[in-house]
């Protein structure tokens, strides 16, 4: 019998096990770098490059701080209280994260050109970009402040509401949803430096325009390889430090058997505050771009179309997201495994994940179409089908996956396996009836968000989809150019209502009775 | 428990009801297919290969790019692949991309016997692609902005002090406005031209990322004059935007025309089928539909009939630039790793 022990066993299985998940990870990006590697010679990284480095880096540091600001307190309000229009205001501002970023700019694109010079002249540039961005990173650093909270069990709430009033539990709370909300700061203020979309349509010289000015203006793989590769040891001598001060407090331990959620109080004077603040949050995000998408609809309709290319690409669309979904959030689990307890081995986990994030798609997806170019076709299936879509949208996104993983593993109390041990129960009744269920429902919200990242993918789909088989945001990225303006905002709408949708679905599920 | 276990339990539902409906998900390739990756816009290219599936019964399946500059797009993809490649034909929006094609060893040599009736001036000699309906790059202006009689002429006028501060064009290391950098350098030569891009700066005109977004922008009134392909400008003209367009130096080195490429690729996996497509759009049923399409591609045939309402004049009545279309992919990959990326830096954003 093996012992349920085993799973917290130290010894060199762990750091051989993570370093095979991680190499995996970085796999797809190995051809290119080694093309640069071979290249040899020139080290030059184009004479612009450092300025746009410059310009990316202080977009996704203004990004990650206002994510923060925004997204920590009202992910805290909304777990802790209830205000009026909560029900309402709370899927508006998580909405934008279902939906692509470059929808987003084009939306405020097409407003600010409505309304005139002086708001465009605003809305472009680098403050155009980082409202663009800020669109997808609050609704991130909202749900895991959200989740973070709500994990709280209800007696800690409690307690800390008699020992200090509110004010103490949102001091509590806050605390508590700190590390997992710097850490989706990050998360998503890394994303923004491999993203090219925002800054080309707004007009910004960033790193990932640059990268791909390299590849699509040049030609130059070399070049656009040597530009990612400092790209990822820059954000990776960054993330250091977090990725060492996250480690650790990267989980909230639980109070033993305090597993009822918290009671979510109303708020009066107070709550209407908390409603005018989401109501600014949700037109900001939401409203106002959303209005830019929709506002040709004014001039006439398309959904004949729009349902066309829905129906064409809608299950190509479900299955590389669920696809990719599914293979992050079992690379994730795996890795928080290895990871273990030990905080060496998260920090690294974590630097190079925050790392891997940071490098353009294109790099990861050109080097798989290198790859499969010189594979004999028996590993068709493997290097050019559907599934390798979905397998390198999951590394791509596996940091995602792997930060929620390694969050709910540390949660899991060591006492646990300490009394199953004790009780000689056998690690296979030990991971079905304890590890699993506990584990479930991080890996459900890592396989629905990556899902949700994925879809909004058009850069690795657009490399790597088998010929045919498109998603429905490549879609309206290829016809955004030059189709009526009617068919483009019927498309656009259609996305909306399938984000909506989604959230209202959410919304109505059986939520499990109150304990 | 219950949410998050149902939650799973429909994704993994639905994830396994779409694999098990599309199983076989790797690219298939069988007689009865061809594999088409196109640069011309999807919104105008499906149309034509659905008109080919129809008459033939080989099944499209198409892979469309855009000309917008946000993706590394699908040139990168076919030299990447070039060693086992997935697509049969690369239906080019312009010749500088297929000759660069041409350039990586990525096309094959096809000469169609409907590419007779096509000027050769478009196509390559060596018959790697094959030039048809084309468009041209246009001055596009508000006429909200700028009064009748007024209308800008030439590119030079770009540089007018009546248009200061008004005037707009496209990141010119990419699409369309690539090619139309590299044919000015050709025509005016190097130092004409660089009279003319830093002219342009000193006149306060701005660079945008794309055509589409230089049309968005003069036809809103934010800029008076831009310079883009006609085909946008027909877009933007029949949403009913308030936009006029110009073949610019009709009276003096003239208007740069932009043909669609057909090429073969070299070793694709239905080289047949590549071939039955390709013939089918060199034929003259294609260029009548490109003419009828929103794109109102001007066909190279002088015995297309051109639709009604037609918004431009046959190609017999324009005065082309006379560019060597083989020899702009050179050009232009000097440029774009000098002059014309040093410029974009010192005067993008």
């Amino acid at each position: 019998m093996i012992s349920c022990w085993w799973l917290e066993r130290p010894g060199g299985w762990r750091a051989l096990g993570v370093g095979a998940v991680l190499t995996l990870a970085a796999l797809p990006a190995v051809p290119l770098f080694l093309e640069v590697v071979l290249a040899g010679g020139r080290l030059s990284l184009g004479s612009a490059f450092g300025t746009a480095l410059g310009s990316s880096f202080l977009v996704a540091i203004l990004t990650g701080l206002l994510a923060f600001g925004l997204g920590l307190p009202a992910g805290v309000l909304s777990a802790l209280y209830e205000f009026p229009g909560r029900a309402l205001l709370l899927p508006l501002a998580v909405l934008p994260a279902l939906v692509p970023s470059f929808l987003w700019a084009i939306g405020w694109a097409s407003l600010s050109a409505r309304i005139g010079p002086a708001v465009t002249d605003f809305i472009s540039g680098q403050a155009g970009c980082v409202l663009v961005f800020l669109a997808g990173a609050v609704p991130l650093v909202l749900i895991a402040s959200y989740v973070a909270t709500i994990g709280l069990g209800g007696s800690q709430i409690d307690a800390a509401r008699l020992a200090g009033g509110d004010r103490a539990v949102l001091r509590y709370a806050s605390g508590a949803a700190a590390v997992p909300a710097v850490l989706a700061a990050a998360l998503s203020a890394i994303l923004t430096l491999s993203d090219p979309g925002p800054g080309q349509i707004l007009g910004v010289r960033t790193a990932a325009s640059e990268v791909l000015t390299s590849f699509s203006a040049l030609y130059d793989f070399p070049l656009a390889g040597r530009q990612c590769a400092v790209l990822g040891m820059l954000v990776l001598l960054l993330a250091a430090p977090l990725a060492w001060l996250a480690a650790p407090r990267l989980s909230v331990q639980l109070m033993a058997r305090q597993t009822g959620s918290p009671r979510r109080p109303g708020l009066r004077r107070a709550g209407i505050g908390i409603t005018a603040g989401f109501a600014f949050l949700a037109a900001g995000t939401v409203l106002m771009p959303g209005l830019g998408l929709v506002l040709p609809l004014l001039r006439g309709t398309d959904f004949v179309q729009a349902l066309g290319v829905v129906r064409r690409t809608g299950a190509d669309t479900l299955l590389y997201a669920g696809g990719a979904g599914a293979v992050a959030t079992g690379l994730g689990l795996l890795l928080a495994l290895f990871a273990g307890r030990d905080n060496r081995l998260r920090s690294l986990c974590l630097g190079t994940c925050l790392a891997i994030l940071a490098l353009p798609p294109a790099l990861g997806s050109l080097g798989i179409v290198h790859l499969a170019a010189r594979a004999p076709a028996w590993a068709d299936p493997l290097l050019r089908s559907r599934a390798t879509v979905c397998f390198v949208l999951g590394l791509r996104f596996l940091p995602v996956a792997a930060v929620l993983a390694m969050r709910a593993w540390q949660s899991m109390p060591i006492s646990w396996v300490q009394a199953a041990e004790l009780h000689g129960v056998p690690l296979a009744r030990y991971v079905t009836k304890v590890v699993i269920p506990f584990l479930r429902p991080t890996a459900a919200a890592a396989l629905a968000l990556v899902a949700l990242l994925a879809t909004a993918d058009v850069g690795t789909v657009l490399l790597l989809h088998p010929p045919g088989k498109t998603s429905f945001s490549l879609a309206i990225f290829t016809v955004m150019a030059n189709a009526p303006e009617s068919l483009v905002a019927s498309l656009c709408l259609a996305y909306l209502a399938w984000a909506g949708g989604l959230l209202a679905l959410a919304r109505a599920w059986p939520r499990r009775p109150a304990r | 428990m219950l949410r998050t276990d149902c939650i799973l339990s429909v994704l993994v539902l639905v994830l396994v009801a779409v694999v098990g409906i599309h199983a076989p998900g790797c690219a298939r390739q069988s007689t009865s297919e061809v594999v088409i990756y196109t640069s011309v816009d999807e919104v105008f290219a499906r149309p034509i290969c659905e008109q080919f599936q129809r008459q033939t019964g080989i099944q499209v399946r198409l892979v469309p790019d855009t000309e917008e500059t946000k993706s590394t797009g699908l040139v990168n993809r076919l030299i990447a692949e070039k060693g086992r490649p997935q697509a049969d034909v690369f239906w080019s929006g312009d010749p500088v991309r297929a000759a660069i094609l041409k350039r990586n060893g990525v096309s094959a040599p096809y000469r169609s016997a409907e590419a007779d009736k096509l000027p050769a001036g478009f196509s390559d000699p060596d018959g790697h692609w094959t030039g048809f309906s084309a468009r041209a790059r246009v001055l596009i202006y508000n006429t909200t902005r700028v009064p009748a009689g007024q209308e800008p002429k030439s590119v030079m006028d770009l540089l007018d002090p009546r248009f200061q501060g008004q005037v707009c064009i496209a990141n010119p290391l990419f699409g369309t406005t690539s090619m139309h950098a590299a044919a000015l350098f050709e025509s005016l030569g190097d130092a004409g031209a660089r009279k003319f891009f830093e002219g342009l700066i000193a006149n306060g005109g701005k660079i945008l990322s794309s055509n589409g977004e230089v049309r968005r922008r003069v036809a809103n009134g934010e800029y008076a004059v831009g310079l883009t392909d006609s085909d946008d400008f027909n877009v933007a003209r029949l949403e009913g935007k308030p936009v006029g367009g110009v073949f610019p130096d009709q009276e003096g080195m003239g208007v740069v025309l932009v043909p669609n490429c057909a090429l073969l690729v070299a070793n694709g996996p239905n080289a047949e089928n590549g071939k039955r497509f390709v013939d089918f759009l060199l034929q003259a049923g294609t260029e009548a539909a490109l003419a009828r399409s929103g794109a109102a591609q001007i066909p190279l045939r002088t015995d297309v009939p051109l639709p009604e309402g037609f918004p431009f004049p046959p190609i017999d009545k324009l005065k082309a630039m006379p560019v060597d279309y083989a020899r702009l992919a050179t050009r232009l990959e000097e440029l774009s790793r000098g002059f014309l990326k040093e410029w974009v830096d010192r005067n993008g954003r």
